[in-house]
């Protein structure tokens, strides 16, 4: 199956690990994935802070990359969404993928060869989740399912677990993780408590953002916590 | 232009979207004697209630609320009892006066009848054309500082309920 | 005036408080999770509901006017104002016409929203809000903060001073039922006294021409019931077509806004009782022009249940003042923009458009997709800070072209560092993440 990796700019620039294991994990899975060279960016930065409007460039650009690829696939709900929401060509929006629904839905996956025998917490993105539904959502009155869960459940000796407050969100929202510097990072570290009373090791999620965020602020705690993105876990040996 | 016309000349007709008409689907499974308890009213029988409210009283119509001032107990007749949520629906003819089961103390109501959920108590309720009704679904409560509950803030301290089905 | 982010920082300054708003209110919202999930027909109801009032909004103007000719024939006078202004001078009319020098009210977002308190008070008229929260943030000089739970903001020790000081209580008795009952005292003398009382309006019925109103306290029935003169104030978009639509929204609104059953008084007015004057205020207010924008008209479905409030993370974490407004939450940052943009342009970036809010909201308005239009809008008309049109357009540039995207990244990747600053505010509470040597492009090509 050929795929095209699209590797969101921030990715790209400040955690290339996760394009590198989205890489390695769609080719070990028997895909044959192309990088376009010329991707940047999916406009979502300037969209959601109000200026959708001055994203045409980024649109043309995405599409002269991405253009006559069936599965578009990317390691962030986020990203994936705005190309989903609000890409002008249909061809796109409906090509594109985030990474853990392409293993699910297209590939079904069932089995991995993948081991981290760590207590993991796992961190439910909202665009992945309620944007992309990913997995149930703790207002609606509906079935619990989760492909993230499924995933991680064929990693050997993983052990993953929720916090209570089981897909609240983690405060990142773009620039307003510097517009609303105070709620942001009160969001985030109200995200930590819970993992950190968990005790432990990791902590999971499918969007970079996210944890980028989170990992600002474990860091400045001095937590021992790390972040990893999914991916990097599906693609662990 | 009045400002009703003003109104009414902004308002464009919209693309048109069906009513869809009476819920269907409801379940049907709910205990009214539950219900009540969780909206903090009291299920009694008769001779209980009479150990309870020895000096309980119905009211007579009158068109002065304010002689209702000094009720201690008042004993008066529902409609009907909704069992999804312990409401009980009260009629003006059956009252006193409209502000009968605010303004007394404490408000027993006698029930004869249990429907399921709202939308049969809608059904029977049907075209009724009464001046005033409302379900009442226990004793006034507010949560108001710091989330605690309180039972008694403006209206009835208490409620208690006979059952006679 | 603070902006919401302003306003947020010193909110979270006091950082128990905060978590106990937080939690507080989180707590509301697991109540509403607990009751909406043992109801099978949960989401199917939410749909219901949110095709009535669909249905509604695209007829509104027949429905109007049969619910004004029904509830004409039952004897109430129906009153149309265009905007706050009208309102608050026809509901002084009617109160000067009975010559009464102060009433009772019973919670309406309505007359928060026109500011109907002030206006009246200019005219020598006095409001005695009658809801114990309502109450408690009038004796402060405060606006509501919740539109459900209007005190929330406060402690309990708070509430005691304030009683101290206005209801004469013990110094330094602070507990809910002790003062809960002195509020009882105070507001029975005013319920008995007064001959004029306002209230709002939670659905009206076309089909009836009858209003319901609920509450949980008996104020607006205490009230209403005893004085003369009933004015009830509903925006235009509280109408519904027929009685047993009420089923469906009675069973959804208790539910989504305390995770009660329903309401303890769900009262229907349909006639004046013998001797006493009810008058219905229609009030448009900019509801029009709302409806008008395909964009933002779901936005008049809304039923004030507060759910979005409870379950947004930003609003427990920020409180309902910083929003500026009388109705705060998701649902306000997507109404107040409509009534002014330049004062409210922050709002609709109060969020991080997580999606929690369209999610429990019983009418299944699509909250935060319109707080996403409502960003371009306001940016469209040129309302966004110094600076930050030049900072996307210039970002948008470099994005759009691969070679200087590719140029403009190493350089920050080399230059990190000095973004570690505290003029920088991710750097304030956050370390900026580590920059690698390569890019994932230039390890790509390397490969
Ligand atoms: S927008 Fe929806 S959730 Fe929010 S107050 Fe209105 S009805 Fe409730």
């Amino acid at each position: 199956m050929r795929v095209a990796l699209f590797v969101p700019c921030y990715i790209d620039q400040f955690y290339p690990q996760v394009a590198v294991a989205s890489l390695e994990l769609l080719e070990k899975l028997g895909c044959e994935v192309v990088v376009p060279t010329d991707q940047t960016c999916c406009g979502q930065p300037m969209a959601n802070s109000g200026f959708a409007s001055s994203t045409e460039g980024c649109d043309a650009n995405f599409s002269q990359n991405f253009e006559g690829f069936d599965y578009i696939v990317g390691p962030s709900g986020s990203c994936v969404l705005h190309v989903k929401e609000h890409h002008p060509s249909k061809k796109i929006r409906n090509s594109v993928y985030e990474i853990c629904e392409f293993l699910m839905d297209v590939l079904k996956v069932s089995s991995l060869n993948a081991h981290f025998p760590h207590r993991v917490g796992l961190h439910q993105s909202c665009h992945g989740q309620r944007g992309l539904h990913l997995s149930s959502m703790s207002e609606r009155n509906e079935k619990h399912f989760s492909k993230i869960e499924d995933l991680l459940a064929l990693v050997g000796g993983i052990e993953v677990v929720l916090p209570v407050r089981v897909d609240e969100c983690c405060g990142f929202g773009g620039t307003f993780c510097v517009t609303e510097e105070a709620v942001s990072v009160k969001m985030g570290q109200d995200r930590i408590k819970e993992h950190h009373a968990n005790a432990v090791s990791y902590i999971v999620g499918v969007d970079t953002s996210c944890l980028m965020h989170m990992e600002g602020i474990l860091r400045r705690q001095g937590s021992k916590v790390q972040v990893k993105h999914i991916v990097e876990i599906l693609n662990h040996a | 232009m009045s400002a009703r016309e003003q109104i009414l000349g902004k308002i464009e007709p919209l693309a048109e979207s069906k009513h869809p008409g009476a819920f269907q689907g409801a379940s049907e499974e709910f205990d009214f004697r539950a219900s009540l308890a969780v909206v903090g009213a009291r299920v009694m029988t008769m001779a209980e209630l009479e150990t309870e409210f020895p000096g309980r009283r119905r009211y007579d119509k009158t068109l002065d609320g304010l002689s209702l001032a000094e009720i201690e107990v008042l004993e008066i007749d529902g409609e009907f009892g909704v069992a999804e949520n312990g409401a009980i629906w009260l009629l003006e003819e059956a009252l006193p006066h409209r502000v009968a089961p605010f303004i007394c103390q404490h408000l027993v109501i006698n029930v004869k009848k249990i429907v399921p959920h709202m939308h049969a108590a809608y059904e029977e309720l049907g075209k009724v054309n009464s001046g005033f009704g409302l379900f009442l679904s226990g004793p006034s409560k507010t949560a108001d500082i710091e989330q605690s509950l309180v039972i008694g803030a403006h209206g009835a301290r208490s409620l208690t309920v006979v059952i006679h089905a | 005036m603070l902006s919401h982010a302003e306003a947020s920082e010193n909110f979270i300054a006091d950082a128990d408080r905060t978590d106990w708003h937080d939690e507080t209110l989180w707590f509301v919202r697991e109540k509403r999770d607990k009751v909406s999930k043992v109801l099978p027909e949960w989401e199917a109801l939410r749909e219901h509901a949110s095709q009535i009032k669909d249905h509604t909004l695209a007829n509104l103007g027949e429905y109007l006017q049969a619910f004004e000719a029904k509830a004409q024939a039952n004897g109430i006078t129906v009153h149309w104002a265009a905007d706050a202004a009208e309102h608050n001078a026809i509901v002084h009319d009617i109160i000067a016409a009975q010559g009464s020098k102060i009433l009772v009210k019973s919670k309406s977002m309505l007359t928060e929203e026109c500011h109907l308190n002030d206006y009246l008070a200019s005219k020598g008229i006095e409001v005695v809000d009658t809801d114990l929260g309502e109450r408690i943030v009038q004796f402060r000089n405060e606006a509501p903060s919740h539109i459900v739970l209007p005190a929330i903001h406060l402690k309990k020790e708070d509430v005691g001073e304030t009683f101290h000081q206005f209801l004469g209580t013990p110094k330094g008795n602070k507990d809910p039922q002790f003062l809960t009952e002195a509020a009882r005292q105070h507001l029975r003398g005013h319920f008995l006294a007064s001959e004029v009382a306002i209230t709002g309006v939670n659905f009206a019925v076309a089909e009836t021409g009858e209003f319901v109103v609920c509450t949980n306290e008996g104020n607006a029935d205490m009230g209403a019931h005893l004085a003369k003169v009933h004015i009830a104030c509903m925006g235009i978009e509280k109408i519904i077509p027929k009685r047993a639509d009420l089923a469906s929204f009675l069973r959804l609104l208790a539910r989504s806004a305390t995770g009660q059953l329903i309401t303890t008084y769900t009262s229907h007015f349909h006639k004046p009782r013998e001797g006493q004057e009810i008058h219905i205020m229609l009030i448009d207010n900019g509801r029009t022009r709302q409806l008008a924008d395909p964009k933002y008209k779901n936005s008049l479905k809304c039923i004030r249940c507060a759910a979005c409030f409870n379950t947004c993370p930003v609003y427990r974490r920020s409180g309902g003042h910083s929003y500026h407004q009388p109705v705060a939450g998701p649902i306000g940052s997507i109404l107040a923009p409509n009534i002014d943009k330049k004062a409210n342009v922050d709002l609709p970036f109060a969020s991080t458009l997580c999606g929690s809010c369209s999610n429990v909201c019983p009418v299944k308005i699509n909250i935060h997709e319109q707080l996403w239009f409502w960003r371009q809008d306001l940016m469209e008309a040129g309302l966004a800070p110094v600076g930050k049109t030049i900072g996307m357009k210039l970002m948008a540039f470099t994005l759009a072209n691969p070679v200087i995207y590719r140029i403009g990244g190493s350089l920050l990747r080399r230059f990190a560092g000095l973004l570690n600053t505290r003029l920088n505010p991710w750097y304030k509470q956050r370390e900026m993440p580590v920059a690698p040597q390569e890019s994932f492009q230039e390890w790509y090509k390397k490969r």
